[in-house]
């Protein structure tokens, strides 16, 4: 091929026009340590990676739900088995004052720590998490109870989401749980203060069916805190794959991209110093 | 006969062929830095033989032409590349913009805001009563509001920078045009009997040029005139005469061709090469793509969360509402386009509860009934139902025609339960306002109240409802992954826009979005580094047969300089050759 003075130059500025241009693309993977600087790089793994980023945000969310209804869930069973514990102390207590042994004045007495038993289940089932009551159904900003008992919430039980399409119930209807405890109590009290060994009787065997029913929430708050450990710790494990994904596709691989760098850099300088020579080669010289 | 003096003349014109094949070389040699030049070169041939007695007896040199080095073929393909790269390298900046536009790179980018804005109902849903995520949803809502709201723009600036460049060219093509007029009358003048080398490359250089900007076809005439025309046939160069393009429309950014009748003719969407083609393409194709695209995910996304947030009730009843959502004409069926109301597709038959509640707040309600289809509800109906069926409120329609509400003195009023979407497409108790990306905003019920933004909903029978009541905002959370129909673009210059539907998440639309931005983007860069090469190896081609090499024409001046001499000699020796004749006597 006949080669002119333009055919040279032309074709040095388009080489080096070439390496100037991928050592710059080189040495912005290298200083941004990220593969996709722009949406042209990869546009198939930056929609992946958009995608992983909002899975990932929110997962994080989930896991902030979860810390919050932990909290809800953790106050639940911390007054429930406080709770479990008074009917308990009030079944002993009854017990002894249905036997025949007992005077009316010892009953009466009774009555009293009754009363004060009640009034502790009713703090208890007035328990808040930061300002919202747990055991008030939805109506959070309402003290559940009052002092006589009279429930004020409603039937529907605060909810969180724990993941898309899972919700868990964390808060609950607080006169499912509590009403008839209290009417159990107060019935107690006023038999003990009238002396009525029946209702004592009585009493015992609804005390039976309230613990049983307490252990049984329980149980139920238990194994909810369970499920939202499993829901935490699968979390955890798909924000590790997705980070992992994720910095797969954004970041760059920092031996690799220096070592590409580098070789640009050689094939650049190699260009130069041929071009250089190229160029100032003329007959004109040697005539 | 053959005669000193015939030797003279033969040395005559050699010197006279040498010089001016010196003369070629140094044509060339002035011109290597030239654009657009071929290298010349002298033709020499033997003189006419002279026949004498049956002899042949040679005349020397004389020089036929000169010719100009060029493939015509190798011309052509060279500016149709030529045309292509540029289009490319057009469309390739423009498109580095539109990406820095969409950049991900930045805690602003639309889809990490979205992401945050269910992650913000999330936590009212944690806490519904609680002020500070309610502040924290509505100050996010309003930076995302601003970053839709600033990207048309962006997206139009774009656009108008495009038209301006294209006017530019386009008085650049008048001139080109212009110039291979005058151009073509002085070829034809000179090419009657001798071949225009320099004019024939200025002509080139101005083709060349020219077909940077657009399309065009080029005849050369059996004068040697060369016509040129360019899209839809229309033609920019006649023999001397040149017709002129001129930016039109209604926005001027239409390119226009004027006829000689004067008639005009739109040919913007034919432009398909050289720069031109390149910014109207990326103008009329790739960004009103994007721009339609990313209101429609803004119309869907306000719809969807307007929908949702219409069937909840915040931590108080309102005393008074006022849709966000004019219809044009009130008596026209709310269902119909003739409502004038920008979401009328979305109403059907069905009812919404209005409850009311006096300040003990107890609740009364009452079903309205939506009938969405011709003959139906239209918004005095609307009004009128509310005003007949409800005590205590009274409906009525602004200036602007827009549903507003009040409930009387010592009341409250509350929205639940509305399966006709009429609320939402009223915006009454709704959290965005507007219809697309150029103008949502908050709903300025909950600018003036974060109370108003509905965490929960009212229950159905009873009417009552709670602060503690997550209802509303969980199934907010649930939007995030709902798979919705999204209309999306295809945009074609020549056959229009047409519109499709996608199924898929607000996100994801998005995310894809984005995505395929970002392909567009990268197969133009693709086609910019096919082109530039291409354009490189035929100019490697083109400069192989008509670029000049210096060292071809340092050996063509030793060569010309040897037979110069030489030639030179011939006159010595015939010389003394007469010297020694003439003293022989």
């Amino acid at each position: 091929m006949r080669v002119a003075n333009k055919t040279i130059c032309d074709g040095v500025k388009y080489n080096l026009g070439n390496c100037t241009q991928e050592m710059y693309k080189a040495n912005e993977t290298v200083s941004t340590g990220k593969r996709i600087n722009n949406l042209s790089d990869d546009p198939v793994g930056l929609t992946q990676a958009l995608n992983i980023r909002s899975a990932l945000s929110n997962i994080e969310q989930m896991q902030r739900n979860i810390s919050s209804g932990n909290s809800w869930l953790a106050s639940s069973e911390s007054a429930l088995t406080n709770v479990e514990d008074i009917i308990s102390d009030t079944k002993a207590l009854c017990v002894q004052m249905a036997s025949a042994t007992t005077g009316s004045s010892q009953r009466l007495s009774a009555a009293g720590t009754i009363q004060n038993m009640l009034d502790e289940i009713i703090s208890l089932a007035n328990t808040d998490v930061a300002g919202n009551y747990i055991f008030s159904g939805s109506k959070t900003d309402t003290t559940p109870f009052s002092s006589n008992g009279t429930y004020n919430g409603n039937d529907n039980a605060f909810t969180i989401k724990i993941g898309k399409d899972a919700t868990v119930e964390v808060g609950s209807d607080g006169d499912a749980v509590f009403g008839n405890i209290f009417t159990t109590m107060s019935n107690l009290k006023a038999a003990l203060e009238s002396n009525n060994i029946g209702g004592i009787q009585d009493a015992i065997s609804n005390l039976d069916g309230h613990f049983d029913d307490i252990s049984a929430r329980i149980s139920d708050v238990g194994s909810k805190m369970n499920r939202m450990d499993v829901k935490e710790k699968i979390f955890q494990d798909i924000n590790f794959a997705n980070t992992d994904r994720l910095s797969k596709i954004e970041d760059a691989d920092m031996a690799e991209a220096i070592m590409d760098l580098k070789a640009r850099e050689f094939a650049y300088q190699a260009a130069l110093t041929s071009s250089a020579k190229l160029m100032t080669l003329t007959l004109v010289d040697y005539m | 006969m053959s005669s000193l003096g015939m030797v003279l003349n033969i040395a005559k014109g050699a010197l006279a062929a040498q010089q001016y094949g010196m003369n070629v070389t140094g044509h060339n040699i002035a011109n290597v830095n030239t654009e657009g030049y071929s290298r010349q070169s002298p033709t020499l041939a033997p003189k006419q033989a002279l026949l004498y007695q049956g002899m042949i007896l040679g005349r020397g040199v004389e020089t036929e032409q000169v010719t100009r080095s060029v493939d015509q073929f190798v011309e052509n393909k060279l500016m149709q590349e030529k045309s292509s790269m540029l289009s490319s390298q057009e469309m390739e900046k423009y498109m580095q913009v539109l990406e820095s536009i969409f950049s991900e790179n930045s805690g602003t980018s639309i889809s990490s805001m979205l992401s945050d804005y269910w992650n913000l109902w999330n936590d009212i849903s944690n806490n519904p009563s609680g002020f500070s995520e309610r502040t924290a949803l509505y100050e996010l809502s309003v930076l995302m509001s601003n970053q839709f709201k600033s990207l048309g723009p962006d997206l139009t600036q774009i656009q108008t920078d495009i038209t301006n460049a294209v006017t530019v060219g386009v008085e650049r093509i008048n001139q080109i045009t212009s110039e291979i007029g005058q151009i073509n009358i002085k070829i034809v003048g000179m090419e009657a009997n001798n071949v225009a080398n320099d004019l024939r490359d200025k002509r080139n250089v101005l083709v060349s040029e020219l077909n940077e900007y657009l399309n065009v076809k080029t005849f050369e005439q059996s004068n040697h005139s060369l016509s040129i025309v360019t899209a839809r046939g229309c033609p920019l160069v006649q023999g001397d005469s040149n017709y002129e393009l001129e930016m039109g429309g209604s926005n001027g950014d239409r390119v226009k061709w004027q006829d000689s009748a004067g008639n005009y003719v739109d040919i913007t969407n034919y432009i398909t090469n050289g720069k031109l083609g390149g910014l109207l393409d990326v103008r009329d194709r790739i960004i009103s793509k994007y721009k339609l695209d990313l209101d429609e995910m803004a119309k869907e996304f306000i719809w969807s969360v307007n929908q949702q947030h219409s069937q909840g009730v915040g931590l108080e009843g309102f005393s008074t509402v006022t849709g966000t959502y004019a219809v044009t004409n009130s008596g026209e069926e709310l269902g119909t386009q003739d409502s004038g109301l920008d979401y009328y597709k979305k109403i059907s038959d069905g009812n919404f509860n209005l409850w009311v509640y006096d300040s003990s707040g107890a609740a009364v309600g009452s079903p309205i009934t939506i009938d969405a289809d011709t003959g139906g509800t239209t918004l005095f109906s609307l009004r009128d139902d509310i005003n007949t069926n409800v005590s205590n409120v009274t409906a009525s329609i602004t200036t602007d025609g827009k549903l507003k509400i009040d409930a009387d003195n010592g009341y409250t009023l509350g929205f639940s339960d509305d399966n006709a979407n009429v609320l939402a497409a009223l915006g009454i108790n709704t959290f965005f306002s507007g219809s697309g990306a150029g103008n949502i905003s908050i709903n300025s019920t909950i600018v003036g109240n974060k109370n108003y933004i509905a965490a929960g909903q009212i229950d159905s029978t009873t009417g009552e409802f709670a602060s503690g009541d997550n209802d509303n905002a969980l199934a907010m959370t649930d939007l995030q992954y709902t798979s919705m129909d999204i209309s999306q673009w295809t945009c074609d210059r020549v056959n229009g826009n047409t519109e499709g539907s996608i199924t898929t998440t607000i996100e994801d639309y998005y995310h894809s979005m984005v995505g395929s931005i970002g392909i567009v983007s990268s197969s133009i860069s693709r086609d910019r580094d096919f082109n530039e090469m291409m354009v490189n190896k035929l100019n490697t081609l083109r400069s192989s047969i008509s670029a000049v090499s210096l060292d071809e024409e340092m050996t063509n001046l030793i060569k010309y300089q040897h037979a110069y001499q030489a030639a030179a000699k011939l006159i010595t020796i015939s010389d003394e050759m007469l010297n020694s004749l003439i003293s022989a006597r």
